[in-house]
């Protein structure tokens, strides 16, 4: 038997919705669906699936930045530019947040992607180049 | 060293430091338990690719699933937290290697746990890699000489050859592999000591008779000890058999032992239980003859073309009260090219090293052993089996016939011959010598009492005189007609001497 996965569950609440006019009693459905089959723990992880099939048909991708400092206005629009390059031209949504033990620079996170630009993560890879064994 | 000399350094290491920046492909840690990490995200990664949590602990995605990944930690999962970053590499798990890791003692990642500091490498072999092809072989011919007068004689091992110690607990099963590496020295061989969730105390006795015997030279021991985790237990001879690979590559001859295999199935079964794949015998997962096939396979003799060198493989099961029919021992046996078969009542009757002759075989051995230990130990296992046949049957009669009373008493002086003590593995030459005065009958009239110190002082006379023998059997292996004649004067000789 092939075990159904919270994105197969993801999918299915996704193309119900579609098709369901009563919103409120679509959703009272779904939640009923969940407590009969026991799966209301993985709630959590069956919403981000369905956000991110939500962002997939809707042409969105979530970008989620941290930085040190606040990022301007120019650092943005060319997050922004270089991310949609690489998507494909998809409408990017940025998500900020500060974090101050990046010490500089920033992290951008999308698609389950990271391209880390951070002074931290600079120092950490000098640490393992300069106590490598040889 | 002075400190400004230290800072040059270093700022001369910084300059030459680039720090790229790469994409990298990430995953969250959903769930963690009992050395295993269920991972979401890391969509592309491949089946036994290296994953990297953000403490710096290793891990490697075994089950692939829709939507998650499970992972083995191959290190302390407690630093570990859910919601952690995990990073693939797009690598399979790879081990350090280099000739500087002779004589150390590695965990199953290959970092040294002996204290002695870090180890120079060169270069990383992947754990899992396939086994050399057929083209790329030669058949066992040349012998693996462990020392111990049974095995050389009557069970020998070839270099390439996959050789099973099998037994019950406290059958001498680690004493039969650490006096094949003991009897190493000056052979032209690496050995490779893989021990598997072993006590550490016991792994501490076995480094230290080896160093006593100056054996660490030409020996690695990795271990996966017993506090350790499942997934450490599970790579460990996989991490063993990539560092001989890496001496087979450089085309010298290795042996490597792996003590034991039991514990590795278990440690498998611990991991697939807990990644939820189904049970099927004994609580094992499907694969496991996979496990340890794929394992074996990877000792092998290659011919010059393919740059030579040879992996012989000596794995060790232990079985639970002498049955070898369980579902771990069958599979060994099958996939070996033969077994040394320990009893425990062989070993309590006082026959040690205490190998069953009767259930023991070696499939490709005999095309290794020398001439003149063919020649010497050709009859021995017909005697044997015949002693036995025949010491069952004369507990009830008296009355024997002379031929009889002649396979027993020969029966019983091959008994005491074939027995040895710990940590003393024989030269070659020495055990001809030995075998060649049984064979020969030139022992009948030694008694049995006594036939462990004419051993030894017929060795040590015949070293000394027969050195015409010695010098062919050490040069051409075997002997000829002027080397017999003078072999035979020493024995003759030796006996008037002794009383």
């Amino acid at each position: 038997m092939t075990a159904i996965s919270n994105n197969n569950i993801a999918e299915a609440i996704y193309l119900a919705a579609k098709d369901s006019k009563e919103e409120v009693q679509f959703f009272k459905k779904v939640i009923h669906f969940l407590v009969r089959k026991r799966l209301l723990s993985k709630s959590k992880e069956i919403l981000l699936h369905l956000n991110k099939i939500i962002n997939d048909v809707e042409g969105r991708i979530m970008v989620k930045v941290s930085s040190q400092r606040k990022l301007n206005e120019n650092s943005k629009k060319e997050i922004i530019q270089v991310l949609s390059r690489r998507y494909g031209g998809k409408n990017i949504i940025l998500e900020e947040k500060l974090d101050e033990k990046l010490l500089g620079g920033y992290k951008i996170e999308a698609n389950w992607e990271v391209i880390d630009l951070t002074i931290k993560n600079k120092l950490g890879k000098l640490q393992e180049y300069l106590t490598r064994a040889s | 060293m002075n400190s400004n000399h230290i800072v040059e350094n270093l700022k001369r290491e910084i300059e030459n430091f680039t720090a790229e920046t790469k994409i990298e492909k990430v995953g969250k840690v959903l769930q963690i338990f009992d050395g295993i990490a269920k991972v979401s995200g890391l969509s592309e990664i491949k089946s036994s690719e290296m994953v990297i949590f953000p403490s710096g602990v290793t891990g490697v995605a075994l089950n692939l699933e829709d939507d998650s990944v499970g992972v083995i930690i191959l290190d302390d999962f407690s630093k570990i937290k859910e919601g952690d970053e995990v990073a693939s590499t797009g690598k399979i798990l790879e081990v350090p290697v280099s000739n500087e890791i002779l004589g150390r003692v590695v965990n199953a990642i290959g970092k040294p746990i002996d204290g002695k500091g870090a180890i120079k490498t060169e270069k990383s072999y992947p754990i899992e890699k396939v086994a050399p092809g057929v083209v790329t072989r030669l058949s066992v011919s040349e012998p693996v000489a462990t020392g111990i007068k049974v095995i050389d004689a009557i069970i020998p091992v070839g270099r390439g050859q996959r050789e099973l110690i099998i037994g019950d607990r406290q059958t001498g099963k680690t004493a039969l592999a650490i006096d094949s590496i003991l009897n190493q020295k000056g052979q032209k061989m690496i050995c490779v000591y893989v021990s598997i969730g072993q006590k550490d105390s016991k792994l501490r006795k076995i480094q230290t008779r080896l160093e006593e015997g100056g054996a660490m030279e030409y020996t690695v021991i990795v271990s996966a000890g017993a506090s350790e985790a499942a997934a450490m237990s599970y790579i460990a001879p996989y991490t063993g058999v990539s560092i001989a690979e890496y001496f087979m590559d450089q085309g010298k001859d290795v042996l490597i032992i792996y003590d034991d295999l039991s514990k590795h199935a278990v440690a498998y079964r611990e991991i697939s239980l807990l990644l939820r794949r189904p049970p099927g015998r004994e609580a094992y997962p499907g694969d496991v003859f996979y496990l340890h096939s794929r394992l074996l396979e990877r000792a092998c003799r290659r011919n010059e073309k393919y740059g030579g060198g040879s992996i012989t493989a000596m794995p060790i099961i232990e079985t639970q009260a002498g049955d070898i029919s369980a579902y771990i021992p069958t599979n060994v046996i099958s996939i070996t090219d033969g077994q040394i078969f320990l009893e425990t009542d062989l070993f309590y009757k006082g026959i040690r090293p205490a190998v069953n002759v009767g259930s023991s075989v070696s499939r490709v051995g005999s095309s290794a052993q020398i001439k003149a230990m063919k020649k010497v130990a050709g009859t021995l296992k017909l005697d044997l089996a015949q002693f036995r046949e025949l010491e069952a049957f004369s507990q009830f009669g008296s009355d024997l016939d002379e031929a009889t009373k002649r396979t027993l008493e020969r029966g019983k002086r091959a008994v005491e011959v074939l027995k040895q003590l710990q940590y003393s593995p024989i030269k070659t030459e020495n055990q001809v010598v030995t075998l060649y005065a049984l064979t020969k009958g030139l022992m009948d009239d030694v008694s049995v009492e006594k036939i462990k110190e004419f051993e030894q002082g017929l060795t040590e006379y015949a070293e000394r005189n027969a050195k015409v023998f010695y010098k062919q059997i050490v040069e051409k292996k075997m002997w000829d007609d002027k080397g017999e004649e003078e072999l035979k004067k020493v024995i003759e000789d030796f006996k008037k001497n002794f009383s």
